[in-house]
């Protein structure tokens, strides 16, 4: 008995007529015209080229706000010291469902915000006795005097005059001395120089001022300001007018839809990141799906593609309609 | 160069804010949504539009 004709997994014998088809020819034409389009539209348009945002830049158009988070890093309350994994342990960190994946890929990225954005940059500033003996009375304090003197500063009212960060609070230790002179720091541009210094004469890695700048407000303001936050799409966004990543819609649409945004929204990028490996390998794996792997035949597109040869098959009196399908690959 | 550039951002003011669409949680920039027509209106052609050379095979080329 002959074996059923399969229509979605069987490739019918090719009865039809063969044409001369030079595939050579046709990618060299494809490369030329797309390369001289890349290359006549980035000489007439440009791209965006903003200037990297610094600390410098915030600590001057917002010296309180950077100070505000300054002390956050100190007191361990900012977002990147209560992140977890990959940053810290100050948490489990992303999760998908009851699954701490980011906390079982651990601490790779080792930052001590205290430590980092606020002490050791102090450190490095010369000639100032007064900052050399605050950071000694921290060192030697013990926890609970130090928690003590942060409750203290927080307590006070911020402000900035003269050029200088002050505070309201009384009996703060040497921590009011710490924000005004890291704020000084910054303004100088010294504290950049200072987070980004240790990676190599050439340095990529911005990470420590890239996660200091985004646990204040200025930064996630400018970002917002050109719809780069994460609930405005931000991921397929470019600055200006310029087109942008508009492949990323399905990775980005997550994020604004619940419960992504709402009861996911702690751990939406773990959760994002699930959802779109689910759906790559259903991608991978359509040709075996029953049904799903049947809609080009239902839709017959391929009719549309390859309608001259069907009409002349038709003129010809030629397939039968239950076994057709597109035509064999031609030669070469 | 600078005098292209001027002239093209004149015809095109990439660099000033950004336009964007809203509709309920959906937000796209025009630029975007430009991309994505062309995009489009490009698939509906490479659909719809003869091979070229058809015609030269139609006349027995084969």
């Amino acid at each position: 008995m002959a074996k059923k004709f399969r229509p979605d997994v069987d490739a019918p014998e090719y009865k039809g007529r063969y044409y001369p088809y030079d595939i050579i020819k046709e990618g060299t034409i494809a490369l030329v015209v797309v390369s001289l389009l890349v290359v006549g539209l980035a000489i007439l348009f440009g791209s965006p080229d903003d200037p990297a945002v610094t600390l410098k830049e915030w600590s001057t158009a917002q010296p309180v706000d950077f100070a505000t988070t300054a002390l956050s890093e100190l007191n361990g309350t900012s977002g990147v010291a209560g992140y977890g994994p990959p940053y810290n342990s100050a948490s489990d960190g992303q999760k998908i469902g009851p699954f701490p994946v980011a906390k079982w890929v651990g601490v790779h990225i080792p930052v001590d915000t205290a430590q980092d954005f606020v002490l050791m940059p102090l450190t490095t500033l010369p000639d100032v006795p007064a900052l050399t003996t605050g950071l000694r009375v921290w060192s030697a304090a013990s926890e609970t005097q130090k928690t003590a003197w942060l409750d203290a500063y927080a307590k006070g009212t911020m402000s900035f005059a003269n050029g200088k960060i002050t505070d309201t609070a009384t009996g703060a230790g040497p921590v009011p001395l710490f924000m005004t002179e890291l704020t000084s720091m910054a303004r100088t541009g010294a504290l950049d120089a200072d987070l980004i210094a240790g990676h190599g004469y050439y340095t990529t890695d911005y990470t420590k001022p890239l996660l200091f700048l985004s646990d204040g407000q200025w930064f996630p303001s400018i970002a917002a300001n050109d719809h780069l936050s994460g609930d405005q799409w931000g991921m397929m966004n470019e600055l200006g007018n310029y087109p942008g990543q508009a492949w990323l819609w399905l990775y980005t649409m997550w994020y604004q839809v619940p419960p992504y945004s709402t009861s996911w929204a702690a751990n939406a990028d773990a959760m994002v990141w699930a959802t779109m490996m689910v759906l790559t390998v259903l991608l991978a794996l359509l040709p075996f799906i029953p049904g799903v792997r049947s809609i080009p035949r239902w839709t017959r597109v391929y009719r549309l593609i390859w309608r001259e040869h069907y009409r002349a098959t038709a003129q010809e009196g030629g397939a039968s309609p239950s076994r057709e399908g597109p035509p064999s690959t031609p030669t070469a | 160069m600078a005098a292209i550039y001027s002239l093209f951002d004149a015809l095109l003011p990439l660099t000033s804010p950004g336009h964007y669409i809203q509709w309920h949680w959906i937000q796209i920039s025009v630029a975007n949504l430009i991309v994505i027509i062309l995009m489009i209106a490009t698939f509906i052609a490479a659909l719809v539009v003869p091979f070229p050379g058809r015609r030269r095979r139609r006349g027995g080329d084969e």
